[in-house]
């Protein structure tokens, strides 16, 4: 190990900072020029709001507009390992990229729709399992016991690990002879299974892995909506002699919704696009069993430098949230209350 | 008005403030170095001490050593060169000279060098980083090999043929504790990994790429391919699964005869811990008895790479300091210290390497070698073979049919590149 010296952490405390200093003195710069132009020079009525917008603006034009806009123009270029600084853009190239990804193989042997059905039901049975599993364990906690803070952090557990570390002893567990999963497999009478070497055991593993990384998330969130329904509500359900389903269908479930619905879109984005899990448990092996689209995408431009494709092929993954969002929230209404 | 003259009055205060101090910290030089060299083994605080002793005679000269793992280095790179910033000196493995020439990421180093210094390498050595009649690194060690590790608490004699290494496996690979499961290997090694494939391939008289042209639908794959599955399925000598971490704990822990690993791993099998369960040596990976072809496990090395945007002052920092790397004096402490093979013709041929059974097996084994391929072409073969050959592995896919698969995914592969 490298001994942690003053040096070193007089020298991490003075690049951090160096950096705070400069995005400080920054952002004093633009506020006195916008306070100088909006309210001094142009007299504008909401100077303010606008001042107060505009570090935020500028962050997000540089850290997603620009980004996104970048990668759109390299999604009508032939950039590739080839034509890595002297590529060339057009609208050809741009057609070709968006094609390409729906006419021939991703991969090696697996397409676009392949990919995409894998991808939907990858994101559906976690989804779905967060969602259960964190209810399940939120409405256990939201009621009177002891030592409900230690279970309440001990069940966060899985959530605070690195996700590094724990897809890596994961994968430990999932080791044919000497991992957990087959040990106790055999413990109950059953035959081992390959778990990393099929990729139909392999994608089952990946998929227990993230739930058990997911659960925690969901119920941390749920939990702080169900500590937010007033105890009325149950009471008058009681008096009109509401059974517990009944309390849990029409007083928690619509109640919970406006807390549930970002939950739920957040999980379906982050698990739609999550990489570590299986990248780190299976690299999309064996035989592309356990690639989703967004380990594909990673493969086509880290791997394959198929950085013009790579590019085009984000943007389609990206059209498909967008599209999903918007619908979602349209039929759930979850963000009705925000509007109104 | 009043107001608006000194907020503008303060901006600029500011601006005059924070000119000089940018002015101030530029004339202090801070050198960046990507290693793919890990903590693990003691290489990169060996990079560490070498960057602080260099800068002891350079007032103002700091040197910031940062460690990647190999993909996340190249990949890394990449991002940085394309915005035509990141490190100042790559330390890396050959195989990235390839994409990265494609790329024109890097620059040759022969005028920078000049040919005296870069002639007393070792010729294998500035081979594996020779393109378009350019040489686009310097060498730091050679060999990167893999090679048979076997325990002579449970093996005598490493086995010299393929024959005797599945006589001895079957002998060796044993029910211990009778629970009906093997818990001893005869041979343990990254079943899945093209890379630890590539030897046997090697052995069967095949190779994946001529020049720059796909060959992996040839017999000899087909044959190497069959003849890794049987070891598993037929002679069941090496375990279902196991990949690198498996292997490498299952030698350590005395649970395995035989391994095949590469040069880089050598001093992790001498330490004191490992020895407890394990008397460490080397020897070839034992010959195809059917070819009577030496295994040649793929040869390459450890190089610097200097970035195709490095000038001025940087630049000279960087050729001194390869200079100062690859001295003679430095490239025998790696050997001591980290068993690696000198890439300097002169150390290479020193006793130290000759006097240690372990370094003299490792070059031995260096001998029936091949150099890695460093054409971009060789990323495509290395992502054709791999699923075919897991699938040949999962026993769910024939060797003949996964040679071919190998062959028409390749070539769509460099299609695809090109494109």
């Amino acid at each position: 190990m490298i001994p942690l010296t003053w040096d070193i952490v007089s020298h991490g405390l003075a690049e951090s900072g160096r950096f705070l200093a400069i995005a400080v003195t920054g952002v004093v710069i633009l506020e006195g020029l916008a306070y100088i132009v909006l309210h001094r020079l142009l007299k504008y009525k909401y100077a303010l709001p606008a001042m107060l917008i505009i570090p935020a603006f500028v962050a997000v034009m540089a850290l997603i507009i620009y980004p996104f806009g970048f990668n759109m123009y390299l999604a009508f270029s032939n950039m590739s390992m080839y034509r890595f600084k002297e590529f060339s853009v057009g609208l050809s190239y741009g057609l070709q990229n968006f094609l390409d990804v729906f006419r021939h193989p991703v991969l090696q042997n697996v397409t676009f729709f392949q990919l995409l059905w894998r991808t939907v039901c990858w994101t559906t049975v976690n989804v779905f399992f967060h969602v259960l599993g964190g209810l399940f364990l939120a409405i256990l906690l939201n009621r009177p016991m002891r030592g409900k803070a230690v279970y309440r952090t001990l069940l966060v557990v899985p959530w605070a690990i690195p996700q590094v570390i724990a897809a890596l002893a994961w994968k430990g567990e999932f080791h044919y002879q000497y991992g957990f999963a087959n040990i106790m497999l055999q413990r109950l009478g059953l035959a081992p299974i390959r778990w990393l070497s099929d990729p139909r055991w392999a994608f089952i593993a990946v998929i227990l892995v993230n739930i058990w990384l997911g659960i925690p998330f969901m119920m941390v969130i749920i939990l702080g909506g169900l500590q937010s329904i007033s105890s009325e509500y149950y009471d008058a359900a009681q008096i009109d002699g509401a059974s517990g389903w009944q309390q849990f269908r029409s007083v928690t479930m619509p109640l919970l919704q406006p807390v549930l619905t970002p939950a739920v879109i957040l999980g379906i984005v982050w698990t739609f696009n999550n990489f570590n899990v299986i990248y780190l448990i299976t690299k999309g092996g064996p035989m592309e069993g356990t690639d989703i689209l967004v380990t594909s995408l990673y493969k086509a431009v880290f791997e394959f430098y198929r950085y013009g494709f790579g590019a085009a092929y984000a943007a389609v993954i990206f059209i498909i949230l967008l599209v999903f969002a918007a619908i979602y929230l349209r039929v759930t209404g979850g963000f009705k209350g925000a509007w109104e | 008005m009043k107001r608006a003259i000194a907020s503008s009055l303060l901006v600029l205060l500011l601006l005059v403030l924070i000119v000089p101090v940018g002015y101030a910290a530029e004339k202090k030089i801070t050198f960046t170095i990507w290693t793919k060299e890990s903590e693990a083994q003691g290489v990169l605080q060996e990079i560490v001490k070498l960057a602080s002793d260099f800068a002891k005679s350079r007032p103002g000269l700091t040197f910031e050593v940062i460690n990647y793992g190999v993909e996340d280095l190249r990949q890394n790179f990449q991002s940085a060169a394309f915005a035509g910033t990141g490190p100042d000196l790559l330390w890396t493995v050959s195989d990235h000279a390839g994409p990265f020439v494609a790329m024109k990421i890097i620059k040759p180093v022969d005028d920078l060098f000049g040919k005296d210094y870069l002639g007393g390498f070792a010729r294998p050595g500035l081979e594996a980083v020779e393109l378009d009649g350019k040489t686009w690194g310097v060498p730091i060690s050679v060999g990167n090999h893999l090679m048979l590790m076997y325990n002579k608490k449970l093996i005598k004699t490493p086995p010299q043929n393929t024959d005797e290494l599945i006589k001895i496996g079957k002998e060796l690979t044993r029910d211990l504790n009778k629970d009906g499961k093997p818990d001893q290997y005869g041979l343990v090694y990254n079943l899945n990994e093209p890379f630890f494939f590539a030897p046997w391939l090697g052995g069967f008289g095949g190779w994946p790429l001529d020049g720059t042209k796909p060959t992996l639908g040839t017999q000899a794959m087909v044959d190497a391919l069959q003849f890794v599955h049987d070891l598993k399925y037929v002679h069941k000598i090496v375990p279902l699964e196991c990949d690198y971490d498996g292997a490498d704990a299952l030698f350590k822990e005395g649970k395995a005869a035989m391994l095949i690993n590469g040069d880089w791993a050598l001093a992790g099998y001498q330490t004191d811990e490992v020895k407890k369960k394990v008397d460490f040596a080397v020897a070839r990976i034992p010959m195809v008895a059917k070819t009577g072809r030496w295994p040649s496990p793929m040869t390459s090395g450890i190089y610097f790479m200097l970035p195709e945007y490095l000038s001025g002052e940087k630049l000279e920092i960087a050729k001194e300091f390869v200079k100062y790397c690859t001295s003679s004096e430095v490239q025998l402490m790696f050997t001591k210290k980290y068993k690696r093979l000198p890439a300097l013709a002169s150390a290479l041929n020193s006793p130290l390497v000759s006097a240690d059974p372990i370094l003299k097996g490792s070059a031995d084994q260096m001998v029936v070698g091949k150099p890695m391929p460093t054409v971009s072409e060789m990323r495509a073969a290395w992502d054709a073979m791999r699923p075919n050959q897991e699938a040949v592995m999962a026993d769910k896919m024939s060797a003949k049919d996964a040679a071919t698969a190998m062959q028409n995914a390749c070539e769509k592969l460099i299609r695809e590149m090109a494109k």
